[in-house]
């Protein structure tokens, strides 16, 4: 998945120069501290952004129960923007995928593309009843995001209020009530109030974390996960649809809305590397200030223009690979050059300065 | 001539008085590093990594060409997919019965399954099936009705062929020092079948095992394998260990079973495509049949391959070239004490420590490597607790392969849990070793009775795998 590790054995020897001094104890002028930035990390994006997907599933939930009763444009008009407010939260969140997230198969169940068009339409032509537990017993093909957006927009991004059956809007309140549920369970495992919580593995990195022995591991999943994003955004979701030419093969196709996908992932790798989502924090931005200015400026202009690129793509994704090809291939060179820089300037850095 | 020589000379000289004081102003770890690819730390040789979080078990071999990297990735693409009923513009074929819509949701991160929790569904285990005799080749003869393996997944219209629920007997375990480890069981019930099942079904639980590294076990010699069977305990050691030899499909051939948890599959190709045909129903070039032929739910479809021969090969090279990471705290005095411990209770003598990839001129990021996977490829007898009572070619009901033991500690922080063994009973490290029987009781024996600061030095050399 990710190939430029090897020069890390090189660079380890350099890790083993680093100096000696143990971690400040008073916050530099940057206010850096290893602990400041995964606690940071933790409460200020972990937590917040599960908190804002969470909030605004149960208000993508509760929009979609209003338009069950009213019917109206109105109502629908703001399902839809409810969808995409959400879908923005989920993708931000997409530069943290690991910890529950991952290990509890949360992501499959919300986001899985492509959708089972047959069986969604036999579930909807069948008499079954969709009960919180029958819609748990169902594929993820069938469930999460994509479903949601398939019968809210309609194939072509254009479904009107009457065109809803009696069938699509009692599937379509339970999609989102597991939506809401499974959403609401991501962010109590990061509530440092529950049990096993993922703030508490996380911020006791080096001091009796079983997932994260060092701060350094800590902070290396940090990168890794942003890293990871880029490389998923650029070759997967970008890189493999422009290859094969193939409209079909573009995730939120019926919302129109993968571009917004693609770069609400990059502005996700902006928050974990300020170390903020809501509110700003310590970030990674400061152990790199603290060290190494010239890269936290080129990080920076990266994800900026990264953002910028994909700000050139006029059309939507799936007529773009076509249209413009030339755009999209210098997004995904964009995207691929800041996800270089953070596999082999800052992930050696952090092997350098933190233990 | 003569007279440039000596200058190059000294300034060859300077070169290596500069590399000399720059390593001398280093602590000692470097030198370890730099005395070669091949220390033991380097679990995978050169395809070592150093990531020690999520995605450690999931990057590619950094020894390699870019039109390898690319292959590689293709294959990462693939693995990732999901497959949905048929006609589908995207990923068609899946089922009609199935255990999973694609690789990842068995293998999260290239990594460990495990085993439901109450009111879950198996997600990342499945269950063998098979009834008294042997099939073609000596395999395990399918259940009627059922075929080699359950699937408790259907498309819309299918039925399911059972649903399975795991209830947990425990049982406590005193050792040396009063400590005590509380072992569980496993319990199966099958549920809903959607006919009777064969009378004298056998069924073997299974959980998804870890995929990294697998291309170097596959690049150990026949021979090398070979060399440490040792069928009869000639040496008189109480350990015998053997192969498992099974079929080979694409050659047309027996041929030692390497991969699996009873060594059943002979190369990572088979592997894959076995998996996807019985573990998504997608049919393939080497498993041209779907899982449900010669059932009632066959659905009478004698379509193309679902998967083309590119994409299959792509997949299995994704497996073959996922690098090992590299061992951690690997200076500390406690994980240097718990290796010494790993050899004196004789765990080394089935998970041998290392072991060298055989010379590859087709494919050098494979060959001559030194790695160290701590296996040997074998079957094993592991006693009775463990016993599945299912024969899979060679391997009789108490036989298991002995497991790869290299990246096992970081499975935490790659699946979130530490469930080990075939099943996934055991809940911690020490709860896998106390569950050796067998060939490995005098082991396990030697475990329990040792001194409590004795465990945990063993336990921190397995944490540092």
């Amino acid at each position: 998945m990710k190939h430029n590790l090897f020069l890390l054995s090189s660079l380890l020897l350099l890790g083993a120069c680093k100096k000696d001094s143990a971690e400040p104890t008073t916050p530099t002028p940057e206010g850096f501290t290893p602990t400041a930035v995964l606690n940071d990390f933790a409460a200020h994006v972990a937590q917040d952004n599960y908190d804002d997907l969470a909030g605004l599933s149960t208000g993508l939930h509760d929009r979609i129960v209003a338009f069950s009763t009213s019917l109206s444009e109105a109502d629908l008009a703001l399902c839809k923007q409810q969808w995409r407010d959400t879908r923005l939260s989920w993708e931000r969140s997409e530069a943290l995928l690991f910890g529950p997230v991952a290990t509890e198969s949360i992501d499959p169940r919300i986001d899985t593309w492509p959708v089972n068009f047959v069986d969604l339409e036999a579930e909807l032509s069948s008499g079954n009843a969709f009960t919180a537990e029958y819609i748990t017993s169902l594929e993820d093909a069938l469930k999460g995001f994509h479903p949601i957006e398939y019968l809210l927009f309609g194939v072509n991004g254009d479904k009107t209020a009457a065109q809803f059956t009696a069938r699509e809007i009692e599937y379509i309140i339970a999609l989102a009530t597991d939506l809401a549920n499974l959403t609401a369970s991501l962010d109590q495992r990061w509530d440092p109030a529950t049990e096993n919580n993922y703030t508490t593995v996380f911020s006791t990195a080096g001091s009796g974390s079983a997932e994260y022995p060092t701060q350094r591991a800590a902070f290396a999943e940090l990168v890794n996960a942003m890293a990871g994003i880029c490389d998923e955004v650029a070759n997967g979701k970008m890189g493999d649809v422009l290859l094969a030419q193939d409209p079909s093969m573009e995730e939120s196709p019926f919302a129109k809305n993968s571009i917004v996908d693609f770069t609400n992932n990059i502005r996700g790798v902006e928050n974990v590397y300020l170390g903020r989502y809501a509110a700003d924090g310590t970030g990674m931005e400061n152990f790199v200030r603290e060290h190494d200015l010239q890269l936290d400026n080129t990080i920076k202009q990266q994800i900026a223009s990264s953002i910028s690129s994909l700000g050139t793509i006029t059309v939507p994704f799936g007529q773009a690979i076509i249209e413009q090809p030339v755009q999209v291939q210098q997004a995904i060179d964009a995207i691929n050059a800041l996800a270089t820089t953070l596999n082999e300037d800052l992930l050696p850095l952090v092997h350098q300065h933190i233990d | 001539m003569s007279a440039v020589k000596p200058r190059f000379q000294s300034f060859r000289w300077t070169i290596v008085l500069v590399c000399v004081i720059a390593l001398s102003s280093c602590r000692k770890e470097p030198e370890a590093w730099s005395a070669s690819e091949e220390h033991p730390w380097a679990s995978g040789g050169s395809q070592t990594v150093f990531d020690v979080g999520a995605g450690a078990f999931s990057h590619g071999f950094p020894q390699m060409s870019a039109t390898a990297n690319a292959l590689h990735d293709i294959g990462d693409m693939q693995f990732e997919q999901t497959f949905v009923s048929s006609p589908a513009p995207v990923n068609p074929g899946l089922g009609p019965l199935f255990n999973s819509v694609s690789c990842t949701s068995c293998h999260v991160g290239d990594g460990r399954g495990k085993p439901p929790m109450a009111g879950e569904q198996p997600i990342s285990m499945l269950f063998r099936l098979s009834v008294p005799g042997t099939a073609a080749h000596g395999g395990p003869l399918p259940a009627p009705g059922f075929g080699g393996q359950l699937q408790p997944r259907a498309i819309f219209g299918a039925q399911p062929e059972a649903q399975i629920s795991i209830s947990w007997s425990e049982e406590p375990i005193t050792l040396a020092g009063g400590e005590v480890v509380q072992l569980r069981t496993p319990h199966y019930q099958f549920t809903d079948e959607y006919q009777t099942f064969p009378v004298g079904m056998m069924t073997s639980p299974r959980v998804a095992p870890p995929v990294f590294g697998l291309g170097l076990l596959e690049a150990i010699s026949d021979a090398d394998i070979r060399s440490r069977s040792d069928e009869g305990d000639a040496d008189g050691d109480g350990i015998s260990g053997r192969t498992n030899e099974v079929w080979d499909v694409a050659q047309q051939r027996s041929s030692i079973g390497r991969f699996g948890w009873k060594a059943e599959q002979p190369t990572l190709l088979q592997q894959s495509a076995a998996a996807y045909n019985e573990d998504m129903g997608i049919t393939n070039p080497l498993f041209a049949l779907e899982s449900t032929y010669g059932q009632p739910q066959f659905d009478g479809v004698n379509d193309d391959s679902e998967l083309t021969d590119s994409v299959l090969h792509a997949v299995a090279f994704y497996v073959r070239t996922l690098a090992v990471p590299a061992r951690r705290t690997t200076d500390d005095p406690l994980t240097n004490e718990g290796a010494r411990i790993f050899s004196a209770a004789g765990c080394d003598r089935c998970h041998t420590p290392e072991q060298r990839t055989v010379v590859n001129v087709a494919f050098a990021p494979l060959s001559n490597q030194r790695i160290f996977p701590y296996t040997d490829l074998l079957l094993h007898d592991m006693g009775a607790a463990l016993s599945d009572g299912r024969p899979t070619f060679r391997a009789d009901g108490n036989e298991w392969r002995t497991p790869p033991l290299w990246g096992i500690g970081l499975t935490q922080v790659v699946n979130g849990h530490q469930n080990f063994l075939h099943d996934g009973r055991a809940r911690t490290l020490l709860e896998a070793i106390l569950w050796h029987g067998g060939e490995a009781e005098q082991s396990a024996n030697a475990v329990r009775t040792m001194s409590r600061p004795e465990r945990q030095a063993l336990l921190a050399f397995l944490g540092s795998l």
